[in-house]
């Protein structure tokens, strides 16, 4: 006599199938979700100070190089210290409510507490001024600053996304001049001589290159 | 070759079952578990925890971080890059110029400074040590006062308002009743607001104790040099034939770094022709000046005033009639018979070499050598002609100055109405001499002791008050070299803890118009301008501004006011006379009739530097003892005594008394004893209270150097001593190479042909091609190593190597990534000779370790680096049990706080010893391999400033922190596809030779094999 009915011999089948799918989820959840692309990405954390980057790198066209100004001598591109902001608003819009947080800071001489947007692992160094030197524009990490209104994540900044560069860096270099310049297209000219700029980078593929 | 007494008793099979059992950087014996921590089972759990939490945290989204930019820069400040500031530090009553680097405002390494005369560019071991002091977490953070007969908290203005009481008290009756005392100090700025203390308080008086001097220098200096007194100085570079009477100049007496230097010019040479010099050492202990001796006499400390007599006498009869008159006074009450023991043939063979060399040779005398024979030294350079050549004189400083003995021995005996003692600095009631019972002093009735220190140490616990003191790195003031090299000591970091220095505390009491260090310095500094504007060296050329501002500001700069120019004092031999007018019998020391001499430690010096980690854990040069001080004796005396190795002796003179354990260091005088001051420490703070033993109450006014008559006393009591010496041993191979001058001539080659011919293993991945590109390398040359231990502390500082504590050293688990091994050579136990090596990660191209890695965590880079990527490591050790060399460091447990407290190994882990981390290199956490990366993120930073000019690194651009500290400037470092590189020109040396060149490592960085100048004429005599 049969106690289960002859459908039950599918179920371990089915049972595997169902793990299976669950199993594949679950990979492709951390796969796919989990990763910098997702993580990282699209992270536009609030600001202290309602600044817009669009207004000021874009319309303005103000250089990325007059607020972070170390940019080309340090590993630190450098949070501008208030004063930079007052060198212009102590002048302009004196008065607007979007700058009580800055004055403040200024007569006060505390920080402003910005929070940090692209951050990489305490275990890894990079470096903004030896890119810069070698041609990495702005953009190519930061994505179109000028049209930003609050400042978020456009890349994954995860290792394999720096090695893909590292290993091929012909695609991502400009003419030094062109380093902020956020809608900068390659030209005839340069594409023609781009492959022996690259040649001389050599950059970093060894661990001990980022990793010390 | 053999490591230690243990190992030359043993048979080979013992040592080679000892070598197998020691697995690297892992010995598991039946060691006590601290008790800060955790069971096997609880670490398994709580790391399963920790590992699927750090899983779950990684997939989140990272914590908010907020970034907190200036409100208003300041000038020059770029974040990220580091400043460096010259500046200088104390060495009693010399100074060492130094380079301060300072990490967005945190200073965290200390460099020598390049311009100034002590330094040459190099620092010593505490030169590098007292960065670590500045966080040091026990430091006094508030004013105290005595409440109830306890030490209270108190606020700065409850201290100050105390403090001028005492002062409008004292203005009163013009100072009667009032003491100072403070430290040996070399800063005019010091000197300046003293004069202006006593001047208000005429009837006080001012004390000054070191208990570690060159008072018998200056002594020596005023019998021999008309009254002057004006310690000699050396340059080693110009000798070639040196005899030292128990000087340890290469290690621990003043002026050491630059002699280190200079003495390596003329030891280091690259070719077998070349002149070189010969040293000639006679002492007591084996210290590391005697470990780089060509002719080594062991000699207990008391008949070296013999000897120092006997070359007087020998070199008048040779025709030095200089010395004629002073010859005959020795000569005359000479008993031919207080002569027996004295090793006088080796003694005329040193008198013939110098006698050969006048004015290239120089004769110097130990720091514990009593005046007499300081003043014979002077006496015998003066008639060698060497006064100028390679003999100098500083200027005069303090010339009325009492010696540090007498100093706080008249305080002691004449305080009758003293009323109110203000110390600055120091600390006495432990380190003062045993007949001066200081501790009693501060107890008398009605006496109100302040004491202004850094530490609340054994002295503050007695005094009614106390006040922090700033670090030297948290204060304005200036110092002065012997050679009268005056520097401005700058500071880079606002106090810490509020502390005020010295200057400004007594500004502050004799109530001056400014108490700002800074403005006190500045107005020493134009006086001295004013004074001397020839002098300026290099500030003051004609075409340069000579305004006090404009020097001021390029003093700062470099580091470096002015350095006179030393003096010539004619020698008056009467004085000399005088003083060997009163006749001293000989003492004979016997097993019943001991001497024991006190020298500073290796790090921990005087004490002062008596918690500092990286002191306390610094292997002892020649022991290799850490974490201790023991009673160091020849193996014969300890045989003789019927004692064993780590047994507690009981030392008695009269009814003085300590309690040391024993070790035996073969070379050692017999039936002498060294104990080393600053350890045993009951207030030094958290690491440093109850380690060790205070050898203080032994040393008495008229012993501080050394001192005979001492009776042993075996006790039933053990004592486990922890070295570091017997772990990574490498038996019977050519390890350290060495050969005689006369061997190096007639085979230059010697160093490849006595190591081994370098193998070819073939390799097991793909060839890298090493001929473009930079190609880094390194090489240490042992002709001029002295292992004086400062490129170990060096390393320590930049790479934050943590220290571990006695019980994980025990285990073989000392973090040091550079260590320097030391190998007692010859077969002749009492009297052996020396070798040092340093040992980092040697960067092999066929590197084995690389190999055996299951998870690429070590990895060749194209510039031929072995790297070590942490984050991948899992720590399997694989790599470090395939070292050939034993230099890879296991994180057995956590040793920077990365986790909470129950993981630590000192508890809880102070934050403020995270302000001296390296910035630039990654702290690492337990359970990841760890080694030399020959300073990786140097050549990085290096490439990227060249990358940003657009040229190459030059030569010397790229320094190891090991390099750069060197006294001897024995390693160097660079480029070795740069044909012009100083790297690749000694790499060129026949003098090179490879480590384990037999197992085909192809090592990168290679020795340079040491050579030897003994005296053919003195072969078998001495060592």
């Amino acid at each position: 006599m049969q106690i289960f009915p002859r459908e039950l011999n599918y179920l371990p089948l089915a049972l595997a199938v169902v793990a299976g799918g669950l199993g594949t989820g679950v990979f492709v959840l951390f796969w796919v979700f989990f990763a910098p692309t997702n993580l990282q990405v699209g992270y536009t954390p609030n600001q202290p100070v309602e600044y817009s980057h669009r207004l000021h790198a874009g319309e303005l066209g103000l250089d990325c190089r007059y607020c972070h100004s170390q940019v080309e001598r340090s590993h630190e591109a450098m949070v501008p210290p208030t004063q930079t902001c007052m060198g212009c608003h102590a002048l302009v819009h004196t008065e607007s409510e979007k700058l009580s947080v800055v004055r403040e800071s200024w007569e006060t001489n505390e920080s402003i507490p910005w929070v940090r947007v692209n951050q990489i692992p305490d275990h890894a160094y990079f470096n903004h001024s030896v890119h810069l030197a070698g041609g990495v524009g702005c953009v190519s990490c930061h994505g179109r600053i000028d049209q930003m209104e609050v400042v978020g994540i456009v890349e994954p900044l995860a290792m394999q996304w720096c090695l893909n560069c590292h290993r091929n860096p012909e695609a991502h270099i400009r003419p030094k001049d062109e380093v902020t310049n956020m809608a900068w297209e390659p030209d005839e000219a340069w594409l023609a001589q781009r492959a022996e700029v690259a040649a001389e980078l050599n950059p970093p593929m060894q661990c001990s290159g980022c990793h010390r | 070759m053999w490591r230690s007494l243990d190992d030359k008793a043993r048979s080979a099979e013992e040592l080679n079952r000892l070598a197998e059992e020691e697995q690297p950087g892992g010995f598991m014996g039946d060691l006590v578990e601290p008790s800060t921590l955790v069971s096997r089972r609880a670490i398994l759990k709580g790391s399963s925890i920790a590992a699927l939490a750090a899983g779950l945290q990684g997939c989140l989204r990272r914590p908010e971080d907020i970034i907190f930019p200036y409100s208003k820069a300041p000038e020059n400040l770029i974040p990220g890059i580091p400043s460096h500031f010259a500046t200088v530090t104390a060495r009693g009553r010399d100074a060492l110029g130094v380079v301060a680097t300072s990490h967005d405002g945190r200073p965290t390494k200390i460099e020598g400074n390049t311009a100034f005369p002590t330094s040459l560019g190099a620092t010593d071991v505490r030169g590098q040590l007292y960065v670590w002091d500045l966080y040091d977490p026990d430091r006094s953070k508030s004013p105290a006062k005595r409440e109830g007969g306890a030490l209270k908290d108190a606020t700065s203005d409850e201290f100050d308002e105390a403090f001028e009481g005492l002062a409008k008290k004292h203005a009163a009756d013009q100072g009667a009743g009032l003491r100072l005392l403070a430290p040996i100090s070399n800063s005019p700025s010091f000197r300046a607001m003293r004069d202006k203390v006593q001047a208000k308080f005429p009837k006080s008086k001012f004390h000054t104790y070191s208990p570690v001097n060159d008072d018998n220098a200056r002594e020596g200096a005023r019998m021999a040099l008309q009254g002057k007194a004006t310690p000699p100085l050396y340059d080693h570079s110009k000798s070639l034939v040196t005899l030292s009477f128990g000087s340890d100049f290469l290690g621990k007496e003043s002026g050491s770094v630059a002699a280190a230097r200079r003495f390596a010019m003329t030891r280091a040479i690259a070719e077998p022709d070349q002149p070189m010099n010969r040293l000639y050492v006679i002492e007591s202990n084996f210290t590391v000046t005697g470990s780089m001796a060509d002719h080594r006499l062991r000699s207990p400390q008391s008949d070296i005033e013999w000897y120092a007599k006997m070359l007087v006498i020998g070199l008048a009869g040779r025709g030095v009639d200089n010395l004629g008159a002073l010859a005959k006074v020795l000569q005359a009450d000479l008993d031919p018979s207080e002569l027996q023991g004295l090793e006088l043939e080796w003694l005329l063979g040193a008198a013939a070499d110098l006698l050969a060399n006048k004015g290239r040779c120089i004769v110097l005398a130990g720091a514990s050598q009593p005046p007499r024979v300081h003043a014979l030294v002077n006496a015998i350079n003066g008639a060698l002609g060497n006064f100028g050549r390679t003999t100098f004189f500083g200027p005069e400083v303090d010339a009325d100055e009492a010696a540090s003995v007498e100093s706080i021995a008249s305080l002691a005996s004449d305080s009758e109405g003293m009323s109110t003692l203000v110390i600055i600095g120091g600390n006495p009631v432990y380190d003062a001499p045993a007949d001066v019972d200081f501790a009693r002093l501060l107890a008398r009735e009605g006496l109100t002791s302040v004491h202004l220190s850094d530490h609340r140490n054994e002295t503050t616990l007695a005094c009614s008050w106390h006040a922090p003191l700033a670090h030297e790195l948290e204060a304005w003031g200036d110092q002065q070299s012997q050679d009268g090299a005056v520097a401005v000591q700058q500071p880079l970091i606002a106090p810490l803890y509020g502390g005020r220095s010295a200057i400004e505390f007594l500004a502050a009491f004799a109530d001056e118009e400014t108490t700002r260090g800074h403005d006190i310095v500045k107005a020493t500094h134009a006086d001295q301008v004013k004074k001397d504007t020839k002098a300026l060296l290099g500030l003051g050329a004609p075409d340069k501004d000579t305004s006090p501002e404009s020097v001021w500001r390029r003093s700062l700069h470099a580091g470096i006011l002015f350095v006179p120019k030393g003096t010539k004092p004619p020698v008056a031999l009467q004085g000399i006379i005088e003083a060997f007018a009163e006749k001293k019998p000989r003492t004979l020391v016997s097993a019943t009739n001991l001497e024991v001499s006190f020298e500073p430690d290796n790090g921990l010096w005087d004490g002062q530097h008596a918690n500092n980690l990286w002191a306390l854990e610094l292997p002892s040069p020649m022991t290799k003892i850490v974490w201790d001080n023991a009673a160091i004796m020849s193996p014969a005396t300890r045989d003789a005594l019927e004692l064993e190795n780590g047994q507690m002796v009981r030392l008695k003179v009269g009814d003085r008394q300590v309690e040391v354990p024993v070790w035996p260091l073969p070379g050692h005088a017999d039936n002498c004893i060294t104990l080393t001051l600053g350890w045993g420490r009951t207030a030094a703070g958290r690491y440093g209270n109850g380690k060790g033993f205070d050898v203080n109450p032994l040393r008495t006014s008229d012993g501080m150097g050394f001192a005979n008559g001492v009776k042993a006393e075996a006790l039933p009591e053990s004592y486990n001593l922890v070295q570091t010496q017997t772990h990574d041993r490498m038996e019977g191979r050519p390890i350290a190479i060495d050969a005689t001058l006369e061997e190096y001539k007639e085979e230059p080659d010697f160093a490849s042909y006595r190591s081994v011919e370098p193998v070819s293993t073939p390799p097991l991945w793909k060839q890298q091609d090493y001929s473009e590109g930079y190609q880094w390398g390194m090489t240490i040359d042992l002709a001029s190593c002295s292992g004086c231990n400062a490129c170990v502390v060096a390393c320590q500082a930049e790479n934050t190597i943590p220290s571990v504590g006695k019980i994980e050293v025990e285990r073989g688990r000392e973090m040091h990534w550079l260590r320097i091994d030391r190998y007692f050579v010859g077969d002749d136990q009492d009297s052996p000779q020396v070798a040092v090596q340093p040992v980092g990660c040697q960067q092999c191209e066929e590197a084995p370790c690389e190999n055996v890695c299951p998870v690429n965590a070590t990895v060749h880079s194209p510039e031929g680096l072995n790297d070590m990527v942490y984050n991948r490591c899992v720590g399997t050790r694989y790599c470090a049990n395939n070292c050939p060399y034993k230099v890879r460091r296991f994180n057995y447990l956590d040793w920077q706080g990365h986790l909470d407290d129950k993981w630590a190994f000192y508890g809880d882990f102070p934050e403020s010893r995270k302000l001296q981390f390296n910035p630039n290199v990654t702290v690492r956490m337990r359970g990841v391999m760890e080694k030399c990366t020959y300073c990786v993120q140097r050549i990085q930073e290096a490439k990227i400033a060249a990358n940003r000019e657009d040229r190459t690194i030059r030569d010397g651009e790229v320094t190891t922190a090991c390099q750069q500290a060197c006294p001897s400037g024995a390693i160097t470092f660079g480029n070795l596809n740069d044909p012009n590189a100083r790297v690749t020109k000694l790499k060129a040396i026949n003098r090179q030779y490879q480590l384990l060149a037999e197992i085909g490592t192809r090592p990168r960085t290679t020795f340079l094999a040491r050579v030897r100048n003994p005296n053919p004429k003195l072969e078998g005599k001495g060592s």
